[in-house]
């Protein structure tokens, strides 16, 4: 038993390390990355599409033949072969998930039957340390579920008789939005005919607001469809429907146009602003530490009421000698008219004064975001000043005489 | 010039019509006589087991402006035989001959409906296009108007992935892809033979169409007109069908 748990560990073992070196390639079944959104999806959209309710014909399956015997079309059967297929492929993953997912519990000395999901993320990034900086491509062991997209189920009848009606176009689920589009532009005009008809005057709150939001992009598109389009198919989607959007009375199709779009996120910053503290004399500051610009580290305190101060490593502005450092320093601070409102302590090491003066100028930046309105805030952000620098410098190369430099070039 | 031309061939295809006019009365006659008793038989014994002759009259296709055709200059040879004349520069279509065939063509329509078949409706003419979509829906059909990917029905195991039944019938409300050239599913329907029901304007050859009617393929009042004739005889096809699997199974 011992010996048998040992090898299995092992095994799991090699490929968590496996899929840790090669984190594309999807070696192990079960280490791989895929969202859960596209699965629902495919569930929402692979069942039957077409919602014509007084469709009676279409309750009928059997249309193959007027015979009494049943007969499976070509088409079906090599579908209900592929199914059983990945019906038997899911459950021998599901059985290897779960003896991974015991063993994992071993390791780490933890009971396997109370074992979660949770659990697992953590033992995970516990025994295999990643520092890649994608988490997408740092290893992980999550349910064959959620690793591989459900496929889409049958999209035709035992007759073989396809459930869309325009599933011959290759793309139903892309055309049937279109349709419904231009359905509901129809539908519009004639609102508006009968309206002008009666000699009503339209309602002037019902409207449309279409400002915060935007149109989903072609990928999120792309993943609401199930449906690879392209370039072109998707400018013609937007163009139908801001068509759709123009007309007076396209607040009675609000549901169907807000399917469609995506709500601009709201100031992303504004929950992270710390709150200043408050040293004895009541007088609030705020310290932002790893203030970083090339190779100079350091942290930036700001004090509110003050003289305008500045004190860098315990001398004044004139740490620095050239007048761009300390332009640089003093950049945010008359940005934000604060120049005579703050004092400013700063403690900077490593690199040179290009590096040191940039590395203060977003530590005052990120450290003022406390002390100033919300408008202030957006045009800081506009201007850049909130924007972190990660440029290093690049390694020469051998061959040449630098990073990117070359020897002249002569031709003989 | 082209008057004359085209006088002979009228004049022909005139003769033609009148000797062989079909009016829909003895038919008509003999379905009623027979229709408890038809219902009963084998329906491809019938001439009209579905009864399509009665679903329009040639004033209805007259009102709907199926007679319009194309400028003269643009006549396919082909579809002389169907020309009643010119007017003004442009052809106008024998609806008598137009009936004919699109009674068959609308009896053919239904028995594929009654013997379970797949239909795709065609139309490449944007004005029309969601008219036949939602035609096709409304008869629990198929309808393609848009660009016609190559292979789709010669290439159909990998366009779609997986081994996939095609229609059985293609109905196209136009025949052309656009003014220049042909549908390529017109083509490749004749390849792969699957029947096809077209309508052909005067401008469009209907040598690789298996029932061609003749009349204007433009014109919304006239396409909405053939929309509504193959969606009733759809309809009866499969009611029949129905009728029948209800009592036989």
């Amino acid at each position: 038993m011992k010996m048998y748990l040992n090898s299995s560990k092992m095994l799991l073992l090699t490929r968590i390390a496996l899929k840790h070196a090669f984190p594309k390639t999807g070696l192990s079944s079960y280490f791989t990355k895929k969202s859960t959104f596209r699965i629902q999806n495919v569930y929402m959209y692979s069942s039957k599409a077409s919602s014509s309710t007084e469709n009676v014909y279409n309750n009928f399956t059997d249309w193959e033949t007027l015979s009494r015997k049943k007969k499976v079309s070509k088409a079906m059967k090599a579908y209900l072969e592929r199914a059983k297929e990945h019906d038997e492929f899911m459950k021998r993953q599901q059985f290897e998930f779960n003896i991974g997912k015991r063993h994992l519990a071993n390791m780490m000395g933890e009971d396997p039957e109370t074992f979660t999901q949770k659990d697992v993320d953590r033992a995970i990034e516990y025994l295999f340390p990643s520092g890649i900086y994608d988490p997408a491509a740092r290893p992980l062991m999550k349910p064959p579920e959620e690793v591989f997209p459900a496929r889409k189920a049958a999209e035709f009848d035992e007759a073989g008789r396809p459930h869309h009606f325009l599933f011959y176009t290759g793309k139903p689920n892309f055309f049937k939005l279109l349709y419904d589009a231009a359905e509901n532009i129809q539908l519009l005009h004639k609102y508006e005919d009968k309206v002008i008809r009666k000699k009503e005057t339209p309602d002037p709150n019902a409207s449309l607001d279409l400002n915060a939001s935007v149109w989903l992009t072609k990928d999120q598109l792309e993943q609401m469809l199930v449906e690879a389009i392209n370039d072109l198919e998707y400018d013609n989607f937007k163009l139908v429907m801001d068509r759709l959007v123009s007309l007076p009375y396209s607040y009675r199709c609000k549901e169907f146009i807000e399917k469609y779009r995506k709500t601009l996120s709201t100031q992303r910053f504004a929950l992270e602003i710390p709150k200043p503290s408050y040293d004895e004399n009541g007088c609030a500051f705020v310290t932002t530490y790893e203030c970083l610009r090339k190779k100079a580290r350091g942290d930036v305190t700001i004090k509110c009421p003050g003289s305008g101060k500045i004190t860098i490593n315990g001398q004044d502005l004139t740490y620095f000698e050239d007048t761009q450092s300390r332009e640089q320093v003093i950049f945010p601070l008359i940005f934000t008219g604060m120049e005579n409102k703050v004092d400013v302590v700063a403690n900077i090491e490593g690199g040179g004064p290009s590096g040191q003066s940039g590395a203060i100028r977003w530590g005052i930046a990120w450290g003022l975001r406390s002390f100033v309105d919300k408008s202030m805030l957006e045009a800081m952000q506009v201007a850049g000043l909130l924007t972190r620098d990660h440029r290093r410098r690049e390694r020469k190369k051998p061959g040449q005489p630098g990073a990117r430099k070359k020897p002249t070039w002569k031709k003989r | 010039m082209i008057k004359r031309c085209i006088a002979q061939p009228v004049k022909n295809a005139m003769l033609f019509c009148r000797s062989n006019s079909v009016a829909s009365l003895p038919e008509l006659s003999e379905v009623t006589h027979e229709n408890t008793k038809a219902l009963s038989t084998n329906p491809l014994d019938h001439p009209d087991y579905f009864q399509v002759h009665n679903l329009f009259t040639v004033k209805d296709l007259f009102e709907s402006r199926v007679h319009y055709g194309h400028k003269e200059g643009s006549l396919n040879e082909n579809m002389k035989p169907y020309i009643f004349g010119s007017r003004q520069g442009h052809l106008i279509f024998d609806l008598d001959i137009t009936a004919n065939h699109l009674r068959a063509a609308l009896n053919f329509a239904a028995h594929i409906a009654y013997r379970g078949g797949i239909i795709c409706f065609f139309n490449r003419n944007a004005l029309n296009a969601h008219l036949v979509e939602r035609i096709a829906q409304e008869c629990g059909e198929y309808a393609h108007t848009r660009f016609w990917k190559g292979g789709i029905f010669t290439n159909a195991n990998h366009q779609f992935g997986a081994v996939t039944r095609l229609p059985d019938l293609c109905i196209f409300l136009n025949t052309q892809n656009n003014i220049l050239s042909q549908h390529t599913a017109v083509r490749d329907s004749a390849k792969m033979l699957i029947p096809t029901i077209g309508i052909v304007d005067s401008n469009c050859s209907p040598n690789l169409i298996t029932y061609p009617v003749p009349g204007n393929d433009d014109t919304p009042i006239a396409i909405e007109l053939y929309c509504k004739l193959f969606k009733a005889a759809i309809a009866r096809g499969k009611e029949a069908r129905m009728k029948f699997l209800q009592e036989n199974n």
